[in-house]
């Protein structure tokens, strides 16, 4: 739920655009062209699909040029607050010191594409790495502020990959959207990925040939869960990829600011209480827990009506 | 323990330090079961004449008696790249086939024999061979044959004591007086899955021979079997830890340590044991399908069973492959002792190849048709009933026609009914098992529509008084065995005509519309794949006509006819997971919920592992008023981990509610807000319970 309030906080300060580029890169032969082509489209269309604060744009196969094109129209027109996106499909080679994504002509290094997002001032950046070696990328890409999720958790990990696909798929199905605020967070996405990627190599009996990592602490190499222990998550627990409903709209109207502060009490007061758990009696958590619960449900009721 | 030859300079020293050594010292120390010490004799001995095939002749021998059989392959080998047709050599690898019911023991054993025609060994294992495929007669004359060569051949008198105490002939003039005589009663014991005095003859095996640890491991082995843990454990622990480790006792011992993550269910009437990590989402579907099972086997063999039944479920496929090792023609599904069944969990095969509700059915029908003998029923007919049981619960559940089964049936394969068990013990070819399976339900299909359900329980019942397989077809048929086989192939190929005679045509034809899927010609799918779908109806196999043409249908937006080719290919008896669920989808879609529901309820008996499936066949259930059903599906969601936790508790919290358990639809709808406060449905349901509380109080 701190989720919840940290965007209900940025979101009635003020209202910032999300840049996103997906881009999907060479396949090498038609079966994988196609299908990266696919999951990109299908990335474009969820993206689009959430709401007017988005500026989406999409690259299939391009020449580094292009996305060096890109990526100076979003460092010329976001701002600070702002977010920005990078996602990457494809097939990615490491040679033990640097990642290179495969497109057409020259292959864009990790190192290239890092100095890009530097540029874009937007202050908080997610690039979502999936293709194949893509672990290699990150000690190049990450950064205070930047989340950097890759679908290898080394460079070494060569077979092209099917976290995109799942990846893809969190950003449409509520399933993802565990805390059910209607909103998928970096977090949410990449835990729906990382699950169904792992079921995927489970169910057909193979062996997994990708494991998937997050780093958002700015320095660590990647981590395969965010744990409060190794510290990540932090902010991609806060970064909204895509929105499912409506709810940043009542966040907006002011003359809804009175039960939207009572909903945030609430909704603190219920963390504080789940905190609690395991220093009160069962019966205890019980009767507070449904009494907060409750109250909530009575507010967000009234929250929505018109 | 062959490492041994590999070991560096310490060993090397060892042996050094050694006096000349003979061949009389090696054998002598392996004779004392010293294996240690007469392996370093024989590695000094090859090390000093490496071209002496005799040396690693014996020194393999010594390896196959002390579980080693893959150092003694080698050896044996070694030996006749030495020496071409070195009797030795030949025998070991005989009795290495043999070992692991390989149809070539017995043309290694002729030649030995031809070699050497006072082998008794080789004659020995002709008798044993000949006993492993239930042929009585041929046994007694190769066991004579044995004794002609050597009168005190314990080996031939074993054997023919054995068809006289498998007869349950209490008295036999062959005397059997040696452990490996009685291990050997005891293998055969077993082998006709009569586990119990199998048991009793290993243990005069020990008695005469506290050493002999291949008995030993025997013991343990069918002690565990029978789900006698405890004494298990302690006998293959022995063999452990007495340098005794052949895969069998290894395998096992480490099954029985992974035993403590198993959860055990017992009710009057079963035991079910299945994998903590797996136990909460199969428990409901086990147990039904076993209380099923054991309500319609009561009626349909008049037989009430007197113990619980034991179903071990194992999502781990090695686990369960070691309860069967040793079993010939066994081990690909499931495996029943007596009144307890092992079998593979449907999370240990690959979704859409293992339908474990026919399996579950098979195997329990085992229960019953090996009681009702005392196990004295052959394997063909055992196997045929359990096969037989798998479409007479539901068509769609046994297996269907395989192109290694048509292929059979076209080149006249299908074995003579009183030679159907050597199809299971000693195929000649590896397809030859699936085909005898196919052959022997068949057979007590033909039977049951010929002469009636009634005779086959007769044949069981004259099974059970211990007849034979020819006698019991002319008590009860009526007819020589050879009559009956005419018979039998003229309505195996009568009804199998169609697929037989197309099925080359088909084969060739099957390329072209998956080459015409790959470029999307989809037109020419449908034409094609129509034209071709009936040749061969039974193909539901991966790129099955039927799937190629519902996808062909979807892509020109014909809903209505990928439908009805999933249905057929339902019906038929398709189990892919991901078309059987793009059937519900769609006929839900069709508004056809009910058929929807049914198509997802099938899929529950091949894969109940997806809780995507569940959550849809959930809803649909709840949507046709069976609260209790999706009670069941939306617990198995739960079950499963789900990635959406609050969603899980929220559908169950439904299902509880519409079936008025509101104490149950309050837990689940706390659980669901408390993983996520800010659900609006679970909220809205909340302030409705809360109201009805209300109203109440």
């Amino acid at each position: 739920m701190k989720t919840l309030a940290l965007l209900l906080a940025a979101a009635c300060s003020a209202p910032a655009a999300t840049y996103y580029l997906t881009v999907a890169g060479l396949g090498g032969e038609a079966d994988y062209t196609q299908r990266f082509k696919m999951w990109a489209e299908d990335i474009d269309g969820s993206l689009k699909k959430a709401g007017s604060d988005n500026v989406v744009a999409t690259l299939v196969a391009p020449p580094i040029d292009q996305i060096r094109s890109r990526m100076a129209t979003i460092a010329s027109q976001a701002k600070p607050a702002d977010s920005l996106v990078v996602i990457l499909i494809g097939h990615g080679s490491y040679d033990g010191r640097e990642y290179k994504f495969n497109i057409t002509g020259p292959d864009i290094t990790a190192t290239d594409l890092a100095a890009l997002m530097d540029r874009v001032p937007a202050q908080r950046q997610l690039v979502v790495n999936m293709t194949s070696c893509s672990g290699g990328s990150i000690e190049s890409l990450r950064k205070a502020n930047r989340i950097v999720i890759s679908a290898t958790k080394a460079g070494s990990e060569k077979n092209a990959t099917n976290f995109a696909r799942y990846f893809a798929e969190a950003l449409r199905d509520p399933a993802a959207d565990t805390d059910k605020n209607e909103a998928v967070s970096a977090l949410e996405a990449f835990r729906f990925a990382q699950a169904k990627t792992t079921e995927f190599f489970d169910t057909q009996k193979r062996l997994a040939t990708e494991h998937s990592v997050i780093e958002d602490t700015g320095k660590g190499m990647g981590e395969k869960a965010a744990t409060a222990e190794n510290g990540q998550g932090k902010l991609a627990s806060a970064f909204t990829v895509v929105r499912l409903g409506a709810n940043a709209a009542a966040a907006r109207d002011p003359n809804k600011r009175p039960l939207l502060d009572k909903k945030e009490q609430l909704e603190q007061a219920i963390e504080k209480v789940k905190f609690d758990k395991a220093a009160m009696p069962a019966a205890e958590y019980k009767r507070q827990l449904t009494q907060l619960l409750l109250e909530l449900a009575k507010t967000q009721e009234a929250l929505d009506k018109p | 323990m062959r490492y041994l030859r590999r070991l560096g300079a310490v060993t090397l020293l060892f042996a050094l330090s050694l006096p000349a050594q003979t061949l009389q010292q090696a054998e002598t120390l392996w004779k004392a079961r010293r294996f240690k010490e007469a392996n370093e004799v024989f590695k000094a001995l090859e090390k000093g004449d490496p071209k002496n095939p005799d040396y690693k002749v014996r020194w393999g021998r010594m390896m196959l008696d002390h579980a080693q059989p893959d150092d003694a392959q080698d050896l044996f080998n070694e030996a006749l790249e030495l020496k071409k047709d070195h009797v030795g050599a030949l025998m070991g690898l005989a009795l290495l086939a043999s070992e692991n019911f390989d149809s070539r023991a017995g043309d290694l054993a002729k030649k030995a024999l031809e070699i050497d025609p006072k082998l008794a060994e080789a004659q020995e294992l002709l008798a044993r061979i000949a006993l492993e495929d239930n042929d009585n007669t041929k046994a007694t004359e190769e066991a004579k044959k044995a004794l002609e060569i050597d009168a005190n051949s314990q080996q031939a008198k074993a054997i023919l004591a054995t068809i006289d105490w498998l007869a349950d002939k209490k008295e036999t003039p062959w005397q059997v007086t040696t452990g490996k005589g009685f291990e050997t009663v005891g293998h055969f014991f077993v082998m006709n899955r009569r586990y119990e005095e199998g048991i009793q003859y290993f243990r005069k095996a020990i008695q005469l021979d506290p050493q002999l640890f291949s008995a030993h491991a025997k013991l343990g082995i069918n002690l565990m079997r029978l789900g006698q843990n405890e004494e298990a454990y302690k006998e293959l622990e022995l063999c452990f830890n007495n340098e005794f480790q052949d895969k069998a006792t290894r395998n096992s011992l480490k099954l029985m340590d992974s035993y403590k993550n198993f959860e055990t269910f017992t009710t009057p009437t079963t035991v079910l044991k299945l994998h903590k990590k797996e136990a909460e989402l199969l428990r409901p579907y086990f147990q039904s399908e076993m209380d099923r099972a054991m309500a319609t086997y009561e009626k349909k063999y008049r037989l009430k069973l007197e113990k619980p039944v034991q179903v071990e479920v194992y999502p781990d496929h090695e686990d369960f492959a070691v309860r069967t090792l040793g079993m010939p023609g066994l081990g690909a599904l499931g495996v029943t002792f007596g009144y307890s069944v092992a079998m593979d969990s449907p999370s240990g095969r690959k979704p859409g190849t293992f339908h474990w509700a026919s399996t579950l059915w098979h195997e329990m029908s085992h229960v019953y048709t090996l009681t009702a003998t005392g196990h004295r029923v052959p394997r063909w007919f055992t196997e045929g009933m359990a096969v037989h049981e798998e479409t007479a619960i539901s068509p769609d559940w046994g297996d269907r026609l395989s192109p290694d089964v048509l292929a059979a049936i076209k080149d006249k394969k299908l074995l003579p009914i009183v030679e159907l068990d050597r199809g299971f013990i000693h195929p000649t070819v590896p397809t030859q098992v699936i085909v005898s399976y196919f052959q022997a339900g068949r057979i007590c299909d033909y039977i049951d529509e010929k002469f009636g359900w009634d005779t086959l329980l007769n044949m069981l019942h004259d099974f059970g008084q211990g007849g034979e397989t020819a006698d019991v077809v002319r008590k009860n048929l009526k007819m020589e065995p050879a009559d009956f086989d005419k018979q039998f192939l003229a309505y195996v190929e009568a009804d199998t005509k169609n697929s037989v005679d197309h099925v080359d045509e088909w084969k060739k034809r099957l390329k072209t519309v998956y080459e015409f899927t790959k470029t999307k010609d989809w037109g020419a799918v449908i034409k094609e794949g129509t034209a071709i779908r009936d040749m061969y109806p039974d193909y539901v196999e991966e790129h099955s006509v039927y799937e190629m043409l519902a996808d062909a249908y979807l892509a020109q937006g014909n809903k209505p006819a990928a439908i009805e080719e999933l249905l057929r290919y339902e019906k038929i008896g398709g189990r892919d997971p991901e078309s059987l669920k793009l059937l519900s989808k769609s006929l839900e879609e069709a508004g056809r919920t009910k058929e929807a529901a049914d198509a997802l309820t099938r899929l529950n008996f091949i894969y109940p592992m997806d809780p995507a499936a569940h959550r849809s066949l959930g809803g649909l259930l709840l949507t046709q008023g069976n609260a209790k059903g999706a009670i069941r599906e939306f617990a198995a969601v739960l079950a499963r981990n789900p990635q959406d936790p609050a969603q899980a508790h929220y559908d169950l919290a439904r299902a509880y509610h519409a079936d008025k358990q509101a104490a149950q639809a309050q837990e689940e709808l706390l659980a669901a807000l408390e993983a996520a406060p800010g659900f609006r449905p679970a909220q809205k349901l909340l302030l409705e319970l809360s109201t009805t509380e209300g109203t109440k109080k």
